[in-house]
């Protein structure tokens, strides 16, 4: 292992710490600081949107605390769920008074304390609602869309689902627009490398010099099928061949598009996979609105990308296009 | 038999023997999943370790501390399970100084219900869950005068041997189930593990 750090087991509480230090509009609190709010308090009156999830995968989820985006995150250990506990102060610290939306990937651990969370909160009476978001088309076919795991396309429906609340939408609409925006977008990864937690020190996985993972997660969950690394037009071309299909796009459609490096991969060679799915996505007729290109949603140091194709109307293209601010995107 | 000193004098074991295990289990989950269940158990470990000192003389209390333990420790997914059933247990055993294995035994399926309901898994899916349910089942069927750990050791293990070539149902490894077939589940191995440190 080679990483930049001074305690394995203090990897987590020293990002925080420094993540904030930078910061300041974003602050630690809960017991042991494993929640991130914003340092101005709840919004009074706005939906609360709460997230959480493991670390390593910054920006998300904390980074996306901030203006017409998050209020709070429970944050847990390296590709570990938040506490329980965290999420139950994750929730206050986003509560304004009009109900909390839980909005986060959908993995195993997550949904656990979320849903814990959720039953301690609700014998207090805050109104709840829960979101997950299912878009890795690699994790499970069509059929079994609600076992598929969240991956970079979390942002998009972060982004227009903040939008919505702090347009001063109710919990229900927040939560009814949140799911459509969950249904409209698809998402797909390709590793070129491991990751290294840093509490075991070593890859989680191995993978040859001249190979790719087609369709892994965030995680280093494999995918689809492994073999010899193709051109970034060929790999383009499959990753949106997974992902457009159950989107059913027609001439005139108009998508955001995220190409998300999932750590090491440089943006140069993300702009190499956007040209191609730019050129692919106009040859079909459709309009690529507000193109997002870098790091969104990584996996500590693995390299490799992902693509998440959102379909718009005009609802959710102008709560994208609403202003945000945090510490990793603004839109003005 | 368990009773409070019993379970009490076993909670140092149970503690390096996870700790002992810790590498092993990161390593079968990182072929699997995401390579965290033997920190995940570590760190519950070390938690369990620190509350030894005032740890309470009744199963409930044990129970009930340990949970907070490992509430405390980990949310992910194996984590919140032991807590989970640590909480199940310290219910089941609230004015109880006493179980007998079926008194074991039926607080074993209390639990497999519970952790079913809570994380979405069923028998046969290749989890922890059918050690937990062959541990329930051998118990049930044992002579009182049978030691406990003798019994739930044999059945967590035989488990282990009749999952090993069935695929995984649940959880990331069902993405690949096929390949699951004769690799351990990591779950499955961690309960060995921590049955045979009691």
């Amino acid at each position: 292992m080679k990483k930049i750090l001074n305690d394995p087991n203090a990897y987590v509480d020293e990002m925080l710490d420094g993540l904030c230090l930078a910061h300041p509009e974003l602050q630690r609190r809960g017991e042991g600081g494993r929640v991130v709010a914003r340092s101005s308090g709840a919004v009074p009156g706005k939906v609360g949107i709460v997230t959480g999830g493991g670390s390593g995968h910054l920006p998300v989820f904390l980074g996306y605390v901030g203006d017409g985006l998050l209020d709070s995150c429970a944050v847990g250990n390296v590709f570990a769920g938040p506490r329980m506990d965290d999420c139950i102060e994750a929730m206050r610290a986003a509560d304004g008074g009009a109900g909390v939306l839980q909005l986060y990937g959908n993995y195993g651990g997550d949904r656990m304390n979320f849903d814990m969370a959720a039953e301690m909160l609700d014998l207090d009476g805050m109104s709840v609602a829960s979101v997950r978001v299912a878009d890795d088309v690699a994790s499970a076919p069509a059929a079994q869309r609600e076992k598929r795991r969240g991956v970079a396309g979390l942002v998009l429906v972060y982004k227009v689902a903040g939008a919505k609340a702090a347009g001063g939408a109710n919990l229900e609409a927040v939560a009814a627009l949140a799911r459509k925006a969950n249904d409209a977008c698809r998402s797909i990864g390709v590793a070129l490398s491991p990751c290294v937690v840093p509490e075991s020190g070593k890859a989680s996985f191995a993978i040859g010099e001249g190979e790719v993972e087609f369709g892994m997660g965030i995680h280093g969950e494999p995918g689809i099928w492994r073999g010899a690394l193709k051109s970034a037009d060929a790999l383009a071309d499959e990753m949106l061949a997974h992902v457009l299909p159950e989107l059913a796009l027609a001439r005139g459609d108009r998508v955001a598009v995220l190409v998300n490096s999932l750590g090491a991969t440089p943006a140069e060679e993300l702009y190499i996979l956007f040209r191609r799915v730019a050129a692919a996505l106009a040859d079909q007729g459709v309009t690529i609105v507000r193109p997002l290109v870098g790091r969104y949603a990584t996996s500590m140091e693995m390299a490799g990308a992902s693509l998440s194709v959102m379909k718009l109307d005009a609802e959710l293209e102008a709560l994208l296009a609403a202003p945000a601010d945090c510490p990793f995107w603004s839109v003005r | 038999m368990l009773d409070a000193a019993t379970l009490s004098a076993a909670l140092p074991r149970w503690c390096a023997g996870v700790h002992a295990a810790a590498p092993e289990l990161n390593e079968l989950d990182g072929r699997l999943g995401d390579a965290d269940l033997g920190a995940t158990l570590d760190k519950c470990a070390t938690l369990v370790e620190q509350a030894l000192p005032e740890m309470p003389d009744t199963l409930e209390g044990i129970f009930k501390r340990c949970a907070q333990a490992s509430a405390k420790a980990s949310g992910s997914s194996f984590g919140t399970l032991l807590t989970v059933a640590l909480m199940t247990s310290a219910k089941r055993c609230a004015g109880v100084t006493l179980l007998d294995h079926p008194q074991l035994a039926a607080l074993l399926a209390e639990v497999v219900t519970t952790l079913s309901a809570r994380g979405g898994a069923n028998l046969g899916d290749k989890t922890v869950l059918d050690g937990l349910h062959a541990i329930h089942t051998a118990l049930a069927a044992s002579a009182e005068g049978a030691e406990a750990r003798r019994v739930a050791s044999d059945a967590a293990r035989t488990a282990l041997d009749a999952f090993r070539d069935k695929p995984n149902r649940i959880g990331r490894a069902r993405m690949f189930a096929d390949k699951t077939i004769g690799m351990d589940d990591p779950g499955m191995v961690a309960l060995l593990r921590m049955v045979d440190a009691l």
